[in-house]
């Protein structure tokens, strides 16, 4: 006799931008909270005063920061109400789109870099 | 024991005023110069390029004074926020993300015209720099 329970236990979300279909746990059993393909995220959690929020507006990643340990955290940003999180990469992210995000202020520089080879 | 000289007011004759200049006359503080909390420099708030400067063009170091909307001045918390990383908006502008180390909120903002180019180039070379991570990523690819 099927327990139709047992399927209920194995949780997925539905990502905001890209529609695919993700399960909410890492394969080393990290709990996800953005999107592997797209790193698109969902603004639940309320940053300022903590505890839910009831934004629920999508969060585009910006930004690769890295911690002292030499961990990468994505930091994504709510196109809805401008508020800015950080999230630990999972081993199966999108490496493409995390490599494009750390050069991409190097290919975009403000000044010219060539002073820098004086140096 | 006090001096007993009648110039204190009693006799008529008070001292005039000194001349209190308005802001940005020659030795008056403009209102809205700070102080870096990390390094010190006296910075002024005008800066090429920008009309919301926040950190030290030096440094980079920022003051967690904002809560949501930035310029509120809502917040308590008056923690140090430091650089965490460089974020390019999609017409080419860098934004700086800051970090607080008190309470652990993040915020961002747009560079200035003064701000210090080798800071800035060492703070977006920091995810490529040597470690495990960008070389298992560029091995993956």
């Amino acid at each position: 006799m099927s327990n139709p329970s047992n399927s209920l236990k194995i949780s997925t979300f539905v990502c905001t931008w890209c529609d695919l279909t993700v399960s909410a746990f890492a394969a080393d059993g990290t709990r996800r909270n953005h999107c592997p393909s797209c790193l698109h995220s969902r603004h639940v959690l309320d940053q300022v005063e903590g505890g839910p929020t009831d934004c629920l507006g999508r969060m585009s990643p910006i930004a690769i920061a890295v911690l002292r340990t030499g961990d990468w955290m994505v930091v994504h940003r709510c196109v809805r109400c401008d508020e800015l999180t950080s999230n630990p990469v999972c081993k199966d992210d999108n490496q493409l789109i995390l490599m494009r995000m750390a050069v991409r202020p190097l290919a975009q520089t403000p000044f010219p870099l060539e002073a820098f080879g004086t140096l | 024991m006090p001096r007993r000289n009648r110039s204190d007011g009693r006799d008529g004759t008070r001292r005039p005023q000194r001349h209190k200049g308005v802001p940005g006359d020659r030795g008056v503080p403009r209102t809205g110069d700070f102080r870096c909390v990390q390094c010190r420099l006296d910075v002024p708030v005008t800066a090429p390029g920008t009309a919301h400067r926040n950190h030290c063009p030096n440094c980079l170091a920022s003051l967690h004074v904002d809560r949501r909307v930035p310029g509120d001045r809502a917040s308590d918390c008056r923690g140090r926020m430091e650089a965490l990383s460089v974020s390019v908006r999609p017409d080419g502008e860098w934004l700086i993300v800051h970090q607080c180390l008190t309470c652990g909120e993040l915020s961002a903002n747009r560079i200035a015209g003064d701000d210090n180019a080798l800071v800035l180039v060492r703070l977006a070379l920091r995810p490529l720099r040597d470690g495990s991570v960008p070389g298992r990523i560029l091995l993956a690819l």
